[in-house]
Parts: C-alpha cells; structure tokens; sequence
C-alpha cells in the first residue's frame, strides 16, 4: 500500500426534488430532500473502503454520485490530485475513465439486446484510439480474469446464471484500467455460495489490477472480511469512519455500537431478546438523537467530527479526543 | 393446552408432532417436460419448536412451503405422493373432504407480502379481521388496541397511517411487516416464514425475529422458517434442515449443522458465510451453480461440486439415512 490518497470528498451534498411535495410548489420549503448532508472522506490508493448503512442512508446515491450520475448540489470531489468539475466533460470522462461501477442489480445493468462481448466492449468505449482488434484481445484477458467461460461472450444476459451476470458487470468495469472500483451491494441478490465465489474473485483482481475499492452493503460479516476502512452512514451523514478492527472491537459512536450489537453471526447464539428503540432520525442537532442511549443536553447541537486516535466521530461524547 | 393426539397418530404409535410430512414429491409439468421439483421430502415439526428450511435459490424450499399449506399452482405444480399430517389431522390428500388448518392452524407469511395483503382494503379491516380470527374480544376497542401494539413492536413509526393505507401505498418493508403482523395476531400453531427479512434492515429483522419468539414462548407457537441466510438459522433455529435440488440433504440440530455439518454441501453453505477479517484468506468454496431442474446430473445432484465426490457418487442417488437421535444425511460418504 502506497499510502496516498486518490480520492477525496469534501463537503459533497446531494439533494433531490421531493416528489411528494412538488405539488404544492408554490411553497418552497421542503421541496429539496437532502440525501447526503455535506460529507467528507478520502480513500487511500490500495485500500478497500467500505461504506455501511441502512436502506434510505444514503448509500447508492453516493456510489452514483462518484462516477457523476447524479450531480452534487455542492461539495468537492478531488481524483488523484484534479478536482472534478461536474459541469465540464472532460473532467466527467476523466472521472469516468478512472472510476468504476458494479450496481447491486445485475438484471438491470446489462442490456438484454447484446451479446455478452458488446456488453464488455461498451466499457472501452471511452478509450477512442483502440482498434477492434486491440479490443478483443482486452475483452478475452479480462473474462480470464473474472472467471467467465470464452463460450459465454456469445450469448445473451437472460441465457447466464446471477453470478455469471455479476462477472459480466466485472469485467465491463474493468476492462479498461481502472484506479477506483465503487461496489455498489455487488453480492447481496446472490445465493451464498455464489457471493462467496464472487467475494474471493474481488480479493483475487485486487491483488492483480492493484486497484481501490470502495464498497457499499448492509451486510456486516461481508464488510468485515473485504475492507480496510469503514464509514458508517446515517440518513445522509457519516458518523463515524475507522480501521475495520476498531469498529467491529469497539465502536465508537452509539449508533456503530448499536449496529455491532445487532449483527448476528454463526457464532452469536438467540441474540433477538434485548429491546431497542429506533426514533426517526433528527431534524435539528445530532442526527441520532431520536434514538440514542447515550445522550446529554449537548446532543441538540449537531456535533462536528471530532479526531480520536485517527478514527473520525461525530459525537459529542469524544469532544476530548480521548477514548 | 391439553394435547390430543388425532386418530392417525395414534394409530400409528407417533409421537405428538405438529406437522409431518411424509414423502412429498411434487413435479412440475409443462408441455414439453416433467420437472421433478421435490424428492421424497419428509419433515417433521414438534410443538414449540423452531425448524428452518435452508438452501440456495433453486432448491425447492418455496414449492414445500406451499405444497404444505395447500396453495401450490396446479398445473403446472402437481403432488405425485407424500401425506401431511397436521396436529392429528391428514390435510393432505384430504379425499376430496374439506379440512379447515389456516388461519389459526397454519399461517404463511409469503416471500412477496403483496401475496398475503387484499388490495382493496386497507392494513386496518385487514388487521382487524386477523384480530377476529385470532379470537380478540370486540369490546372496548381490544382488537384496535392489539393491532396497533403488534405493529408498534414491529417498529412502525407511524402506525395510524400505516392502518388508513393500502397495501399499493406502503413500501416493501411496511408491507412485509403487515403481513407478518396479520399472521402473528391470529395466534396460530404455526406460521411458516417465507424468506421473512430478506430485504430488512438488521434492528428490523431482529425485532421481527424476537416478536415470533416472544409467540413461541406465550403460545407454544412453532415456526418454520425458509431462509437462505445461515446466520438467521443459526440464530433462530432448534433444528435445520438443508435442501439441495429439491431433496433434504441433511436435518439436525443447529449445533449439528452449524457446527459440525456432514453433508459436503452443509459444509460449503457454512464456509461460504464470511466470518472473519481480511486476513482469514480465501472462503472455501468451490466453483459451479446449483444445478438446472430441468437437467439434473446422474448420481447425486451436488457431485458436480462436490471436493469429495467419488466413483458411486456419480451412478446412484445416496438415500437420507438416520446416524444419531434427531440427525439424517444422505452422502456415500457416511454410508457404513
């Protein structure tokens, strides 16, 4: 590991139109649903950073925003050194060329009109001076690579199984070189004997394509064996970013600990009799104060992200910086 | 409760099981070919206990779910042999009798919620009618009392809207929590889960799962529970049974399976659960599908994938042999 930072996210806001409320337009409070509230990591080149949260938190929409499908409201993203415009094309394809997808629905993300090898030719389509032959040769090394069958580039993505639609998205993704793979719940609509071989390919291109991953799921026993790091999201914001040891051993903020504390495992034996109290999130100070155990009469202001040990919180319980 | 056995199971000496099924095969018949969907499928669950059903897509976990309770699509689905016993009672085949098992015998949460839910009423009527069949006193707004109570233990935020919406206004999650709200407040003996928390965020599925158990424990509910996530098994389970191409490979107790599984597929659907840091290394697992119904492989259906696989493995089908109290395994390898 190089230990440089390849990407890094200042302050990114995402917010959407409420449909709900479009109605009454007129009105022009609440029209705009925030979904990621000013958020800021880096990622550093090599690693595997992990991003966790619950549905609604926020999660895809920030895989989408990384590769420029939605555009941030406001917010830097800066990718090896240049920082992304998001209203100029050269930057879009710059982030493009380097950054990759894999969407959690594999139905979805691959055309049900072309063939397998047209589906993977359509990731080098950014790379304008190769020949077709230069192409195929590229298409052929990298379905190598990800495990997929030289008979199946002749088919079509209805004709192959979940996993095999999994690899496909692979190999679309990286079949140009790429610095940054975003995996967006890659496994969570596969068999577990199926994600199981999926999750050592991702090991096994890492360790060839020496490539970062950012990756993204709810499911806790997957992020703890890929990353390095994790971030933990709520409701738009990160409340906590730390080595993947120190979260799983002791997480810092409430709401890590209460996810910890609900994970069950092969190991964990009846863990369904504690109680909890789940509130929604907040409106003014702490995002979680609706359902936190913990808090004080400092929790209505929101927290700033304080510094413990090099693990990020935003919490006014480590205001100290101390553990 | 007093427990009196039915006349069947008497006759035949068996103890007081809930459920039993005996032999279920079940094909599906299209124009061009006959699929065999289950193979001499036999269960059985005692009361109060927790039974799951785990395997991967594909393995017929579904079709025995609703081959038990009665609701298979016939064509293309049709039940070539096999009985089911119910608390005493032959439900199926029924001889053309009627015998009435749902609603506070058998209950079924479906996979997809919108199955359970009447779209043309609202979660209230629905609730409420639940509510009735559970046997809640009318008077005194009891049933309005209980329903909302379920669905607050569900972690329901707001239960009010929630009761005046229709199934189509609620999202997947909602409805999913509706449906099992319905099935728990009409105290069944026992509620087969369909994939209960597929889709659910982790305190939800945990909450769901403590108020089944809390049945358990107030009414002698049993449950069982279809699911292709071993930690749920794990967690919820007295005893597993694991599917692979439509025939029980191996059953026993969770510290059976968990922990020490036979059956080379048990072993590898264990393994597959990632359990450990980075640092633990490759999951182990071998390469290979579960295998397409339509064209089975000679022999034992998992020896395409099998690390272990030897010569007989691949001409004849290993029968599911009892070794020990409560724990069947159908592999050549434990055939001495």
């Amino acid at each position: 590991m190089k230990n440089e930072e390849i990407l890094r996210v200042e302050k990114l806001k995402v917010q959407f139109l409420n449909r709900e409320k479009l109605k009454f337009s007129a009105r022009k409070t609440g029209r705009w649903k925030i979904v990621l509230d000013e958020i800021s990591f880096s990622i550093i080149e090599g690693e595997t950073f992990g991003i966790v949260g619950e549905t609604g938190s926020g999660k895809s929409t920030l895989a989408r925003t990384l590769v420029g499908i939605y555009k941030p409201k406001s917010g830097r993203i800066t990718l090896m050194g240049r920082e992304i415009n998001f209203k100029k094309r050269e930057d879009l394809l710059y982030l493009r060329k380097n950054v990759g997808i894999v969407f959690q629905d594999p139905v979805g993300s691959l055309n049900p009109r072309l063939k397998i090898r047209e589906i993977i030719r359509e990731g080098l389509a950014i790379e304008e001076k190769l020949s077709r032959i230069d192409q195929d040769k590229k298409i052929d090394e990298i379905s190598d690579l990800v495990g997929l069958a030289d008979s199946k580039l002749d088919s079509y993505p209805n004709e192959i199984s979940g996993g095999e639609k999994q690899r496909v998205s692979l190999a679309r993704a990286l079949v140009n070189n790429k610095r940054i793979l975003i995996l967006d719940e890659p496994t969570s609509s596969l068999d577990v004997s199926i994600q199981a071989q999926i999750l050592n390919l991702l090991r096994k291109l890492k360790d060839e394509l020496s490539i970062t991953y950012i990756f993204i799921t709810h499911d806790f026993n997957v992020i703890r064996y890929m990353c390095d790091r994790i971030g933990v999201l709520y409701y738009g914001q990160i409340l906590e970013i730390s080595s993947v040891h120190d979260i799983y051993e002791n997480p810092l903020h409430p709401y890590s600990s209460d996810l910890m504390n609900a994970n069950i495992t092969l190991e964990t034996e009846n863990k369904f009799d504690s109680q909890y109290e789940i509130g929604e999130p907040s409106r003014s100070g702490c995002i979680y104060l609706n359902s936190c155990m913990k808090k004080f009469e400092k929790c209505n202001i929101s927290p700033p992200e304080f510094n413990v040990n090099g693990r990020l919180v935003k919490c006014w319980l480590y205001e100290s910086g101390k553990l | 409760m007093i427990n009196i056995p039915g006349v069947i199971s008497q006759e035949k000496g068996l103890k007081s099981e809930l459920l039993l099924v005996k032999g279920l095969t079940v094909d599906f018949e299209t124009f061009d070919k006959k699929i065999e969907v289950l193979k001499d499928v036999s269960l059985k669950i005692e009361r109060g206990e927790v039974v799951t059903i785990v395997g991967e897509s594909g393995s017929g976990k579904s079709t025995l779910a609703q081959a038990i309770i009665g609701v298979l699509d016939t064509p293309p689905a049709f039940v070539k042999r096999g009985e089911i016993y119910f608390d005493g009672v032959r439900i199926f085949p029924t001889d053309g009798k009627r015998v009435k098992f749902r609603g506070t015998g058998i209950n079924m949460v479906f996979q997809e919620p919108l199955v359970s839910l009447n779209p043309v009423y609202t979660i209230r009527k629905q609730l409420l009618e639940a509510a009735e069949i559970g046997g809640i006193p009318e008077k005194g707004g009891e049933r309005e009392k209980v329903i909302k109570n379920t669905l607050t233990e569900l972690m329901i935020r707001d239960v009010e809207r929630v009761l005046n919406s229709y199934p189509h206004q609620l999202s997947g999650g909602m409805r999913q929590r509706a449906a099992i709200a319905m099935a728990v407040i009409q105290r069944p003996k026992l509620v087969i889960l369909d994939e209960p928390t597929t889709g659910l965020d982790l305190i939800v599925q945990r909450k769901i799962m403590g108020l089944l158990l809390n049945l358990r424990r107030e009414i002698n509910t049993s449950l069982l529970i279809i699911t292709h996530d071993l930690a749920v098994a794990a967690n919820m389970a007295d005893r597993i049974y694991v599917m692979y191409a439509g025939r029980i490979v191996e059953s026993g107790t969770r510290g059976d399976i968990i922990k020490d599984p036979l059956h080379p597929y048990s072993l590898m659907l264990r393994d597959s659960v990632p359990t450990g840091y980075k640092e633990s290394g490759p999951l182990k697992v071998t390469e290979g599908a579960p295998p397409d119904m339509s064209a089975l492989p000679t022999g034992c259906p998992f020896h395409p994938r099998c690390p272990n696989v030897m010569d007989i493995c691949r001409k004849n089908v290993p029968p599911l042999k009892n070794i020990g109290d409560v724990r069947e395994v159908a592999c050549w390898l434990y055939e001495k």
